[in-house]
C-alpha cells in the first residue's frame, strides 16, 4: 500500500518539558584566577611542571602526567590563527555571544559574518576559541598573526577578551 | 570463577555537602590516591571504567572532560550511567575476558550541584507519572515504607533505630558525611518530615563525593600486593518499573544475592559472612535488604534491629561505615560499599574495624525504590 500521508491518523502527543537550568558548577580558583588576569589584560595559563605544557584557559590537571598543573604563567597577547570558520550572515535574534545578541546590541551589523577562530597565543600549548575581528574573511589564512582585542574597561569577566585582530 | 580478580587499591573522598572542588579535582584526587594505594602508576592501567550520570554531572557525555582527571588520557575508557559498583562489574568482565590485566574504576557525584531528587523525577514515566506529578524518589520511598511497615508491623521507631545505628557508626568513619555520635531515636523522630514516614534522618543526605578502586588479574594482583581482596562472587539483577512490581520485596536484590552466593559457594550467608555494607538510601530499605539477602525470613528484618544483631558489635554487623544514610554521593555510593568491605578484610577500617573480618558482602543499587541491585562477595587470602 502506498504511503498516503493525509490518511494517517494523528498520534496523540503530550507536551513535555525538561527543565534543567539550575546547576551550580563548582569553579574554585581556576576561573577566578583567569578572569582576574583578564581584568589586567593578561592571559594566564596553567603550566605542568611535569611536561612543561601551558594550557589556556587554565586547567587544574595534566592528563598526560596525571598530576596537578601547579604553575601559572602569563602568555603573550600575540598569537597565531590555528584554524577558523566563516559564519553565515548573522541575523538578529538568532544567537548570542557571551549571553548577548551581537546584532541587537550594535556590536555587528545584521548580514555581516563572524569568524570563530582557534588562536594559539605565543607561549601556550592549547588554543583559545575567540572571534577574529576587523578583517575581510577573504584575507584570513591559517598561520595569520593576530593580537588580542581587549574591552575598553575590563570587568574581570570572560567577555573582557573581545577577540583578536590581525597585527 | 575460572580466573580470579582482586581489589588491589582503593580511595574515597571525605564526603560532604558542597565540597569546594571542581568535579575534576575531586575525581583526580581519588584516582591518584587509589593508584598510590596500590603502589602503581597511571601507565600500569589497561582500562578505565567510570560511573556517573549526565544529569547529575550537568553535562551530556559527561566523561568528555573527565578523562584527564581520572587518568584515562589515551587509554581504553568507558562510562556507565549508574552506580560505580556496576562500573566495577564491567571492569571485572574486561579483566576476565583476558583483554586487560589492570583496571581503574571510578565513580562520583557532586549532588550539591543539582538536587538528585529532582533528577530522579526525570526517570519517571513521562506519559503518566510525570504528567500527574505526585511521584519522586522520596514520595515513592514513603509509599514503599508505609506498605512495608503496614504488612510487617514495623514502627517508625524501627526505622529510627536503623538511622541511629548507622549514623553513630559513621562517627568513627572519617570519610562519612553525616557523623552523629550522640544521636537518639527521639532526635530521628523529631527530624524534619518530608513524606510520612520519611524524615531528614531516615533518608540519605545529599553528598558530594568520589571513590576509586583498582582491580587486577590474579597474576598481577600477587605482584602488586600481599593483601589482595578477591572478588569471590557477583550478581546483578534489574526489576520492573516501580508501578509494575511488588514494592513489598526487593526481588531483584534477592536474585542478585542468590547469584553472588552461588558463585562464591555460600549456602548460609548469615553464618558465612563476617560483615555487610549496603546502600540503604532510606532506613526502611535496610530492613528489606536483610530479608532480600536471605539473612532472615521475609518480614522479619526488624528483629535484627530489635535484637542488635547488625550493630557493630553484633553477630553480623551491617554498615559499620555508616552506609548510605551517612553519605550518599549517588553514583559513588555502591562503590564506596565495596571499598569499605575491602577495608574490613584488609583490617584497614581503623575506628570502625570489625575484628577478624574475612568475608564481606557489598551492595549497590540504582533507580527509584532500588529497582536495580548488585551484590559482591569479597574475601581475603
Ligand atoms: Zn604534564
Amino acid at each position: 500500500m502506498p504511503y498516503i500521508k493525509d490518511k494517517r491518523p494523528e498520534t496523540m502527543l503530550l507536551e513535555g518539558e525538561w527543565n534543567v537550568g539550575a546547576y551550580k558548577y563548582k569553579a574554585p580558583h581556576l576561573l577566578e584566577e583567569f578572569v582576574q588576569g583578564l581584568k589586567e589584560k593578561k592571559l594566564i595559563g596553567s603550566m605542568c611542571i611535569g611536561c612543561g605544557k601551558v594550557i589556556i584557559p587554565p586547567r587544574n590537571i595534566c592528563g598526560r602526567c596525571h598530576q596537578r598543573m601547579e604553575g601559572r604563567i602569563t602568555v603573550s597577547n600575540w598569537g597565531t590563527v590555528v584554524c577558523f570558520v566563516t559564519s553565515p550572515p548573522v541575523e538578529k535574534g538568532k544567537f548570542q555571544v557571551f549571553g548577548i545578541d551581537p546584532v541587537e546590541s550594535g556590536l555587528i551589523q545584521e548580514g555581516s559574518v563572524l569568524i570563530p577562530t582557534f588562536v594559539r597565543f605565543d607561549g601556550a600549548d592549547a588554543n583559545i576559541v575567540t572571534e577574529l575581528c576587523n578583517v575581510d574573511p577573504k584575507d584570513v589564512f591559517i598561520g595569520m598573526r593576530v593580537k588580542a582585542i581587549w574591552a575598553e574597561e575590563p570587568q574581570g569577566q570572560l567577555s573582557d577578551l573581545v577577540g583578536v585582530e590581525p597585527i | 570463577m575460572v580466573k580470579r580478580v582482586a581489589i588491589v587499591g582503593y580511595a574515597q573522598s571525605h564526603h560532604q555537602y558542597d565540597m569546594q572542588k571542581t568535579r575534576e579535582d575531586m575525581v583526580f584526587e581519588v584516582a591518584k590516591e587509589a593508584l598510590d594505594n596500590a603502589g602503581i602508576s597511571r601507565k600500569d592501567i589497561d582500562t578505565v571504567v567510570t560511573a556517573s550520570t549526565d544529569f547529575l554531572d550537568g553535562r551530556t557525555i559527561s566523561n568528555v572532560f573527565l578523562s584527564m582527571a581520572v587518568g584515562a588520557y589515551m587509554k581504553d575508557e568507558s562510562k556507565v550511567e549508574e552506580d560505580g559498583a556496576s562500573a566495577a562489574l564491567y571492569a571485572l568482565m574486561r579483566i576476565l575476558s583476558g583483554s586487560h590485566e589492570i583496571a581503574l574504576v571510578e565513580a562520583h557525584t557532586q549532588a550539591s550541584t543539582f538536587n538528585p531528587h529532582q533528577v530522579s523525577f526525570y526517570t519517571l514515566d513521562p506519559l503518566f507519572d510525570r504528567q500527574i506529578g505526585l511521584l519522586n524518589s522520596v514520595s515513592a520511598a514513603a509509599l514503599q515504607a508505609r506498605m512495608y511497615m503496614d504488612a510487617n508491623d514495623v514502627s517508625e521507631e524501627h526505622l529510627a533505630m536503623v538511622s541511629v545505628k548507622n549514623l553513630m557508626n559513621a562517627a568513627d568513619n572519617p570519610n562519612a558525611h553525616r557523623r552523629m555520635p550522640d544521636l537518639s531515636v527521639e532526635e530521628v523522630l523529631d527530624s524534619k518530615l518530608y513524606y510520612d514516614p520519611i524524615r531528614e534522618l531516615t533518608m540519605s543526605p545529599i553528598s558530594d563525593g568520589a571513590c576509586a578502586l583498582v582491580l587486577a588479574s590474579e597474576e598481577r594482583a600477587r605482584e602488586i600486593t600481599d593483601f589482595p581482596v578477591w572478588i569471590e562472587g557477583v550478581g546483578t539483577c534489574h526489576d520492573a518499573y516501580l508501578r509494575d512490581r511488588n514494592l513489598l520485596r526487593l526481588d531483584s536484590l534477592r536474585k542478585a544475592a542468590e547469584d553472588a552466593y552461588k558463585m562464591a559457594g555460600i549456602t548460609d550467608p548469615f553464618s558465612e559472612l563476617d560483615v555487610i555494607e549496603v546502600s540503604e538510601r532510606f532506613a526502611h530499605e535496610e530492613l528489606m535488604i536483610y530479608e532480600a539477602l536471605g539473612l532472615c525470613r521475609e518480614g522479619k528484618g526488624k528483629v535484627f534491629i530489635d535484637k542488635w544483631v547488625t550493630q557493630r558489635d553484633g553477630e553480623l554487623p551491617v554498615n559499620p561505615s555508616g552506609g548510605a544514610l551517612a553519605a550518599d554521593p549517588v553514583c559513588a555510593t555502591g562503590l564506596i560499599r565495596m571499598v569499605e568491605a575491602a577495608k574490613q578484610i584488609r583490617g584497614e577500617a581503623d575506628g570502625h574495624q570489625i575484628p577478624g573480618a574475612y568475608r564481606a558482602l557489598a551492595h549497590g543499587q540504582f533507580g527509584i525504590c532500588a529497582q536495580k541491585n548488585i551484590v559482591y562477595i569479597l574475601g581475603g587470602e
